[in-house]
């Protein structure tokens, strides 16, 4: 059935409240979008262009509701001097940390230094493979960004720094240094705002990814000491522009999901969470978006996640203030085309407005000029 | 940062940080990212709309803001650099949000159609009702490089052959570009024809149409030329049209208008009037504004973009920054620029910014609103004043008419050149195009360029270019 509003009008109506014609419908088709396009993963997250027409072929494909750039959660740390591996078919792998330990930045007056140093922020141009993902932005923008939402991940403060320090030293860290943890919080914000501006610029919606914030890997106190402030930070200076932010934190966020909305996004992208509990405890807030298994859209049936995804629109309906039909977390690469296909379909099917445009509410009345 | 420069941001009614606006220039998209930086967080909380103090009501945002919602042209566009230019497009680019905000807070949502500036005066006289025309929706297409609408026109049998004014059937159909009216008054007669074929077709998707007749504006001319307007039956005509408008709106509100009322409602509307008159003084007489920020003022005089009291704020603050820089004696286009008048507003409004780019500036307009421009009789019987000043408008009388206004203002401002931009199937345009351009030859011997705009595109097409270009090194030559 083909659809009366365009993504983007869509969209639109979900975050000023407003009923849409339907549920939009956004699988995270990351790196997915490689094997669609028929080019390799490497090719896709070191080539901006070639990263914004896999994700243009899969948009098309599909008939997703957004366009989404993202490739692994160490982007803005490599451009802040992690070391990564770039495998032919495979997601980079952080190789080396830029710190073994904890830094000392120095921005603590407390701080025990000598004389603190602090490193350069990132340059969204030139560091790392930042500049893909703004080329990747500016392509699709120009190609589609008029029916369709572009969106970028940006990896938020508190993931960024745990790819930035050894992850031992760093979680240890919380525990021992929590004001050195803090300086580089900081710090890595600083680059990560700079590098939201650039998006902005190009015409791009940042999301905020906090995959390492979630509940599988520290504690509720943590987050809410570390990981909440700094998304709140970078959500402040993105509401300057009047955006409407997403908050993405895959994993496990049952018990701190009630606490996700004071960071002030606008949508939380939730995964190992049941939607009824992420209704109850943000749902008043923040318009939700989730959060079919990744790992069944891998391994299922399109029967199954067809049968599965009616299930998951009856909960994710009543989200009061709205609700994305999507995937918990990223499709997998490998991720057979056809159950890809099924989410969607389902989606949609199950995600119709039927009300939608009607004017129901009164007499239609017709009067003439006398 | 000088105080004095602190323009339209005074007053007890908040403590703001000082903002001084740089020297006046045409600013790139890119540039205005870099001013915004600097644009303290307490001066963006300042601004709301419809006296809201949420989250939503804040407008004051820079283009990246909108061309991330898809508003794509606002990348290719010069824009003003001041704070109150910054504040105009922050407020004009939410209206599709203001429209569903006004009906979420409970106010009465009115669509006007075809009379571009009369019927809201009625309508915004009652309490808690928001009129907006869809015609504006014509600009959408092209500030989004899209084909969208036009397709969903398409789809109801309105296509390319027509006025690009069809976007607004499409809007309609979509129910994603302002929420369902409570009530559309649609006005056909002696106007747009292309635009009663859309009215027609968006009859489907209304709660309640009422059409309202425009009638024909007499012109007797004797020999020489000179015209003397008969306007009586119009305005007897055009009062009981609106009599009908002001039952049907009593009707949907359940609120019976009051004379004082609508009185108020007409001085509010003169009061935005009357400061656009001053904004066009100093703009085209002095420089002080440059041709795009002015288009979107005139039309701000047709609805005031959905709110009234809004979009007087953001006019007096323009009009402070336009009499600050005439003070100082500054000006936003070059001293030698080439002085031209535009003749019907051009629906791609990177014409404006190519034509300013290329030395250019606009010195006088006829956009078709004339009726939108005139101050309203504030003595009279309301309804019948401003039916008398609905006289005036630009579409309901002769091209002859249309032609004087454009000789008068470019003998004003001895102006070196006129510009027509038409529109290709734009019923009017077709006549009136070659009617203007040999009246203006004839009267004043100056060129005339005419072209009809081209579709919504990324860029002005290469010989289009051409064509401005050499209109342009003609005008230069004339010198």
């Amino acid at each position: 059935m083909k659809d009366l509003l365009t993504p983007r009008e869509r969209f639109g109506l979900l975050v000023i409240d407003e009923p849409q014609d339907r549920v939009p419908v956004f699988p995270l088709v990351t790196a997915h979008a490689a094997r669609v396009a028929g080019i390799s993963v490497r090719d896709y997250y070191t080539d901006g262009v070639a990263m914004a027409r896999s994700q243009l072929v899969a948009q098309e494909t599909y008939g997703i509701d957004f366009i989404s750039f993202f490739s692994e959660v160490g982007l803005v740390a490599e451009a802040l001097g992690s070391r990564y591996d770039y495998p032919e078919d495979d997601l980079p792998l952080l190789k080396r940390p830029r710190w073994e330990s904890l830094p000392d930045l120095g921005h603590n007056p407390n701080s025990s230094a000598e004389s603190g140093y602090v490193p350069r922020p990132a340059d969204p141009l030139s560091d790392g493979r930042l500049r893909v993902y703004l080329d990747a932005v500016a392509y699709a923008y120009e190609a589609r960004g008029d029916t369709v939402p572009i969106l970028a991940y940006v990896p938020a403060p508190f993931t960024t720094a745990q790819q930035l320090v050894d992850q031992e030293a760093f979680l240890l860290g919380l525990l021992t240094e929590p004001e050195r943890v803090k300086e580089l919080l900081s710090y890595a914000t600083v680059s990560i705002v700079r590098f939201c501006r650039a998006i902005i610029g190009a015409g791009g919606l940042p999301i905020l990814v906090d995959p390492l914030a979630s509940g599988s890997v520290i504690s509720t106190e943590h987050y809410r000491e570390f990981a909440l402030p700094s998304e709140a930070e970078v959500i402040r200076y993105l509401h300057r522009y009047d955006l409407d932010v997403v908050l993405h934190i895959c994993g496990d966020t049952r018990a701190t999901i009630a606490m996700m909305p004071e960071t002030g996004a606008d949508l939380l992208s939730i995964d190992r969470i049941e939607i009824p509990a992420a209704v109850a405890g943000a749902g008043q807030r923040c318009r939700i978006i989730g959060n079919y298994d990744t790992s069944s859209i891998l391994l299922s049936d399109p029967q199954t996640i067809e049968r599965e995804i009616t299930e998951m629109m009856k909960a994710g309906r009543s989200c009061p203030k709205g609700f994305v039909a999507a995937t918990g977390c990223e499709v997998p690469v490998d991720t057979p085309p056809e159950n890809v296909r099924a989410f969607v379909r389902a989606a949609k099917e199950a995600g119709v407005n039927s009300g939608y445009g009607c004017l129901t509410s009164r007499t239609r009345r017709t009067s003439q000029t006398q | 940062m000088s105080a004095e420069r602190d323009q339209g941001i005074k007053g007890p009614r908040d403590r703001v940080p000082e903002w001084a606006d740089p020297k006046p220039e045409r600013v790139t998209f890119e540039q205005w990212l870099e001013l915004f930086d600097r644009v303290p967080d307490e001066l963006i909380e300042r601004y709301h709309y419809y006296g809201n103090r949420d989250a939503w009501s804040k407008y004051l945002f820079p283009p990246q803001t909108f061309s991330i919602y898809g508003a794509r042209h606002l990348r290719r566009l010069r824009f003003d650099n001041s704070l109150a230019s910054l504040r105009m497009w922050g407020f004009v680019q939410n209206e599709t949000e203001r429209l569903f905000r006004a009906r979420q807070t409970g106010r009465r949502v009115i669509a006007t159609m075809g009379d571009l500036g009369a019927v809201p005066v009625i309508v915004n006289s009652f309490p808690g009702c928001v009129a907006f025309y869809p015609d504006c929706i014509w600009w959408t297409p092209f500030v989004m490089e899209s084909r969208v609408l036009f397709d969903a026109a398409a789809e109801l049998g309105i296509g390319d052959a027509a006025c690009f004014s069809r976007a607004a059937l499409g809007a309609f159909a979509k129910h994603s570009y302002f929420p369902d009216p409570d009530l559309v008054v649609a006005s056909t007669g002696a106007s747009c024809d292309d635009y009663s074929g859309v009215e027609q077709l968006a009859e489907r998707f209304a709660r309640e149409m009422l059409w309202v007749e425009e009638p024909l504006r007499k012109e007797c001319r004797n020999p020489n030329g000179e015209c003397r307007m008969d306007c009586e039956a119009g305005v007897r005509l055009l009062t009981q049209e609106y009599e009908r408008v002001v039952e049907a709106m009593n009707r949907v509100t359940g609120h019976e208008l009051a004379d004082d009322e609508l009185r108020a409602g007409i001085a509010r509307a003169n009061a935005v009037r009357r400061t656009v008159s001053r904004l066009r003084e100093l703009a085209y007489g002095r420089g002080v504004l440059a041709a795009l920020e002015m288009m979107v003022i005139e039309f701000g005089n047709l609805h005031y973009y959905s709110d009234t009291d809004e979009w007087t704020a953001v006019l007096d603050h323009l009009l402070a920054t336009a009499e600050g820089r005439a003070a100082r004696g500054e000006s936003i286009v070059d001293d030698d620029a080439l002085r031209v008048v535009w003749v019907t507003p051009p629906a791609d409004p990177l014409l404006l910014t190519y034509v300013e780019n290329a030395g250019a500036r606009v010195v006088g307009t006829e956009y078709v609103i004339n009726q939108a421009l005139e101050v309203i009789d504030e003595s009279g019987p309301p309804l019948e004043a401003i039916a008398g000043s609905f006289m005036a408008a630009s579409l309901i009388g002769t091209s002859r008419a249309r032609a004087e206004s454009v000789v008068r203002q470019a003998r004003e401002r001895q102006a070196e050149g006129v510009i027509i931009s038409g529109i290709l199937g734009g019923s009017h345009c077709a006549m009136d195009t070659r009617l203007i351009s040999d009246h203006v030859k004839q009267e004043l011997d100056l060129p005339v360029l005419e072209f009809d705009v081209a579709p919504p595109s990324k860029e002005i097409g290469l010989q289009l270019q051409t064509r401005i270009d050499a209109f342009l090194e003609v005008l230069r030559s004339r010198r």
